[in-house]
């Protein structure tokens, strides 16, 4: 079979899959990093398959598409996924190491579930892709079974997680009771139409996504999940299962309703105020930084939901390229979160007193990426922020524009203090961080591209907008 | 294209900063050469720049044009014309003023000394961008630096922690010069929130082609568009400004800031403020700006009032100073907000001369504070006696703060009050006479106090020195401009007054 063809990417990480869960059955007696490597080295060559990847024709009667947009998202999946699995390696636990492969298969099988979500367009598809990528995250959260905050956390998103697949499910039952059938273009013409249960189930539907992308008032899970899972697996968990939301919302909602998506911009904008000034106001009292990255990420996916809430195609290709920026700004957050973290055993605040003294690599690695998220000029995330403003003061919505920014500062406020822990304060010992080579590789590949992103947007900026042209 | 003097300018600060940070380190001394050298080529650049500016033919000069992101209309787009001239030469002055007045830094010089330079260089790029992108770009470096140079170099001096913010510290546990850099910058970085959205609607109502200035001055908006988008500017820049009551991070903050911060920041960084609203506000929204000037103007009052009767009831000698900021800022407004030649061209001059006489203060508070170790106006007595050199300085500074004549405090009010007079609101002249009174209230009650009332029995204050060896220069270079600027004043006061008539035409005020 041609590597190229439109499941080529999928097959590939299929039989990775394969080779991982092999190395599991015939693991060696003493601890080993086998599978780790595998994966790291299957990915990165899926990786560079899909950059030379092409849009190609919609195969099984059109309900599997890649399009630009199915493929700028596997894109992303696989990067994220890839400098996860690199950071993992850096891991210290012995009993970490005994498991690998069962860790690695269940991230390998959630990230199948996320290629194949990226191309469905049928809603039973799409449904199953989603459960294959959710389940994997429950255990992977619970993943260090012997902390006692693990299963606690698993729990808690395996609840949550499982209603919201049901109230999506609903959601979507009524879709296919409105209009009798599962494909997506068929249900946009509906809409279109002004069919209110079709609408109606929309609704219900956003509500089971919301879950998902953990948007104000369905966020309740993320911090207690981030503070239990292990800091490298939630990296990738703060950001490619909320891409792969976002992508399920532009299939829903944007792609080939045309006009008649502008019902949805009351509801979109109210999600996105609330969730901003919600995510931003939790934040600020936090002394744990995961926490408090965990509820910024919050306040993140509120500024996507700005970006959608614009019903354009700026709108939706800026909300492509705050997902790269986000997908580098927050990794590397917490990634060094995971260095600090192991060296200090404490992800408090007070862990980082001085750090840029001890171990200036780490603290500016740091403070780029906090500087993104808070959207300064000179790094990828300012230019996220001034174009998902731009698309909303396009659409004359100066008032959520305005929202947004001042909600900026904010931010910025709790981003600056932890800041000013790292360069203000003297550190408490002199001794360096130790970082391990594959965690600090891991984190220059994110604040490069943050940098990059931040210096030079031109060419990101034609790769979103190609890959959302598609949807209107 | 001609030599690019203004980049030459604008970058110079910041290659000195990198040349610091890649060479300079460890080495005191070679950090404050290269800062001094660094600012005074600059210096001597804007002084050139001064001299070949064709003040016969004024408008826009000095062009320099290089795209950046040409798909969205971005470029990088230099020119000054009139007020950018003088500002420009104002930044270089309290520049170099700095630089000699951070000589005694002691932990961390090299850091210091590099990001005040990146500042600078934040600060000579909006006076000199026509781009209003790239000008937003050089308003986030002014403002960036600044927490750190405070959170890291400031004096905790009497900052406590207040109102909102309270509980946020109490279970941060920020000390208060970081609450002082805290409050500064989040107050300044909501201004730029503003004036973003507001940059943006005007970029998107006139066609999202360009953010050049000179294109976007030929598009007539809509009145209700320039109402709101006026108002945003005039939020956005007037935090910056320190318009009441969005003022409360300057005394806060300049209190706080070690001696070079302080000059800039007040002599310099409120002036971006104004400066922007006179140029983006004034310039791009005039309908909004005449609808508005109601509001400019009586909110300067209260800012001229209200400050100078907050600084009258301080003890902390430096917070004397960062009130009167407030009231000065006030002039600037009001000058603005009086549509009028006199008034914007006293406006513009009150720029330049607070600048130079709060740079002063500020210098000479930092050497009574080296000397004295105190700030404590009331602890203080008779130092005329010891260092009549600081002294002098401090009643020079003091007499163009209260606008004695032959000093170039004197010649701003002068103009902004006959410009207040003439406008459509003539009662404005009133809280503007009224501030001036009380300054001289406050300024004459510190000077009898620490220098010329009874002599202070505290051990502490005996024999304290005078200024030393490079401590004069910035002292000496200041006095002496503050009284060239009121004996000459057409030496700024000519290429204010082009920009003015340029303005006011292109607003279409009758004059």
């Amino acid at each position: 079979m041609n590597p190229l063809s439109p499941l080529g990417l999928e097959v590939g990480l299929g039989l990775l899959m394969l080779v991982v869960l092999l190395l599991g059955i015939f693991r060696p007696a003493v601890p080993d990093r086998r599978a780790g490597w595998v994966s790291l080295i299957g990915l990165f060559s899926l990786v560079a398959l899909s950059f030379a990847a092409a849009p190609a024709e919609a195969i099984l009667g059109g309900s599997y598409v890649v399009d630009a947009l199915a493929l700028f998202a596997k894109r992303l999946f696989l990067v994220s996924a890839a400098i996860s699995v690199l950071a993992t390696l850096s891991l210290p636990s012995e009993r970490f190491a005994r498991r690998g492969a069962e860790y690695h298969f269940a991230l390998l099988s959630s990230l199948l579930g996320m290629l194949v979500l990226a191309s469905a367009r049928d809603l039973i598809l799409l449904f199953v892709a989603f459960e294959l990528m959710s389940i994997p995250l429950y255990f992977l959260t619970g993943f260090e079974k012997k902390q006692d905050t693990a299963p606690e956390g698993a729990l808690k998103f395996f609840l949550v997680g499982s209603v919201s697949s049901a109230i999506l499910l609903y959601g979507l039952s009524f879709l296919f009771g409105a209009t009798g059938s599962t494909d997506i273009a068929v249900i946009a013409g509906a809409v279109a139409s002004g069919n209110v249960l079709a609408k109606f189930g929309l609704v219900i539907a956003l509500a089971g996504l919301g879950f998902k992308i953990a948007a104000v008032p369905f966020h309740m899970w993320v911090p207690d999940t981030y503070e239990a899972a292990t800091t490298p697996f939630v990296a990738w968990l703060s950001v490619a299962p909320k891409a792969a939301g976002f992508i399920v919302i532009f299939r829903l909602y944007l792609e080939g309703a045309g006009s008649s998506a502008l019902v949805w911009v009351p509801l979109v904008s109210a999600l996105a105020a609330v969730t901003i000034i919600a995510g931003n106001l939790m934040a600020i009292p936090q002394t744990n930084v995961k926490r408090m990255l965990a509820y910024s990420g919050i306040a993140h996916i509120g500024y996507m939901l700005m970006g959608i809430a614009a019903i354009s195609a700026s709108g939706a290709g800026m909300v492509l390229f705050y997902l790269v920026a986000y997908l580098f700004g927050n990794m590397g957050a917490f990634l060094v979160v995971q260095a600090v973290g192991t060296s200090e055993g404490s992800d408090k605040m007070d862990a980082y007193k001085g750090l840029a003294q001890r171990s200036p690599v780490l603290a500016l690695s740091l403070l780029v990426f906090l500087l993104s998220l808070g959207g300064i000029p000179f790094v990828a995330g300012f230019w996220a922020k001034l174009f998902i403003f731009r698309a909303v003061v396009d659409q004359h919505m100066y008032g959520l524009a305005l929202l947004g920014a001042v909600a900026t500062i904010v931010a910025l406020y709790y981003y600056l203090v932890l800041s000013s822990r790292m360069y203000v304060d003297e550190p408490e010992q002199k001794t360096p961080v130790a970082v391990p080579a594959p965690l600090l590789l891991a984190i220059l590949i994110c604040a490069i591209g943050t940098v990059v992103m931040g210096i030079y947007p031109e060419p990101w900026v034609q790769g979103v907008m190609k890959a959302a042209r598609g949807l209107f | 294209m001609d030599f690019p003097i203004l980049s030459l300018i604008t970058w110079t600060p910041f290659l000195s900063a990198l040349i610091i940070m890649a060479f300079a380190r460890h080495n005191p001394l070679l950090v404050r050469m290269t800062g001094v050298i660094g600012s005074s080529i600059t210096l001597v650049a804007s002084i050139w720049l001064y001299f070949n500016y064709d003040h016969a033919k004024a408008g826009y000069q000095f062009f320099e044009w290089f795209p950046l992101v040409p798909s969205l209309g971005i470029h990088y787009q230099l020119a000054v014309d009139g007020f950018g001239l003088v500002l420009t030469l104002l930044t270089a002055i309290i520049l170099f003023a700095g630089s000699f007045a951070s000589w005694t830094v002691k932990t961390r010089g090299q850091e210091f000394y590099a990001l005040l330079l990146l500042l600078v260089t934040g600060v000579f790029g909006v006076f000199a961008s026509l781009d209003l992108f790239v000008l937003f770009l050089f308003y986030e470096i002014a403002v960036l630096p600044m927490y750190l140079l405070i959170a890291i170099w400031g004096s905790s001096g009497e900052v406590r922690p207040q109102g909102v913010f309270g509980w946020a510290f109490k279970r941060t546990g920020v000390g208060t010069k970081e609450y002082a850099a805290m409050k500064l910058t989040l107050y300044l970085l909501l201004g730029s929130a503003f004036i973003l959205v507001g940059m943006l609607a005007l970029y998107t109502a006139a066609g999202s082609t360009s953010f050049s200035l000179l294109d976007l001055q030929q598009v007539k908006f809509d009145p209700a568009l320039q109402s709101w988008v006026f108002l945003f500017f005039y939020v956005g820049f007037g935090v910056l400004a320190g318009i009441f009551p969005l003022h409360t991070w300057s005394p806060d903050g300049h209190a706080s800031a070690p001696t070079a911060v302080s000059m800039l920041h007040a002599g310099v960084l409120m002036k971006l403020g104004a400066y922007g609203l006179l140029r983006l506000g004034f310039g791009l929204t005039p309908d909004g700006a005449m609808q508005w000037a109601w509001l400019v103007g009586g909110i300067a009052c209260i800012n001229i009032v209200y400050g100078a009767l907050s600084a009258m009831s301080q003890k902390d000698l430096k917070y004397v100073v960062a009130y009167s900021s407030v009231s000065h800022m006030g002039i600037v407004m009001l000058g603005m907000a009086t549509l009028t030649e006199q008034g914007i061209n006293g406006s513009v001059f009150q720029m330049v001369a607070h600048g130079i006489m709060t740079g002063l203060f500020f210098a000479l508070v930092g050497l009574v504070y080296e000397k004295a170790h105190s700030r404590d106006i009331f602890k203080m007595g008779g130092f005329a006696t010891m260092m009549p050199g600081i002294a002098t300085g401090f009643v020079v500074g003091g007499f163009s703060s209260l606008g004695l004549p032959a000093t170039a405090g004197f010649v701003a009010e002068f103009l902004t009050f006959v410009g207040a007079w003439q406008s459509a609101h003539s009662w404005w002249l009133f809280p503007g006479v009224i501030g001036a009174f009380l300054t001289a209230i406050y300024v004459l009650r510190v000077v009898k106090q620490i220098f010329f009332g009874p002599k202070s029995e505290d051990p502490h204050f005996q024999n304290l020195p005078d200024a030393q060896g490079t401590e004069w220069v910035a002292l000496v270079f200041l006095v002496t401009i503050l009284i060239v600027f009121g004996v000459f004043p057409a030496i700024i006061a000519g290429p204010i007054d082009s920009a003015t008539v340029a303005l006011l035409n292109h607003m279409g005020v009758a004059r």
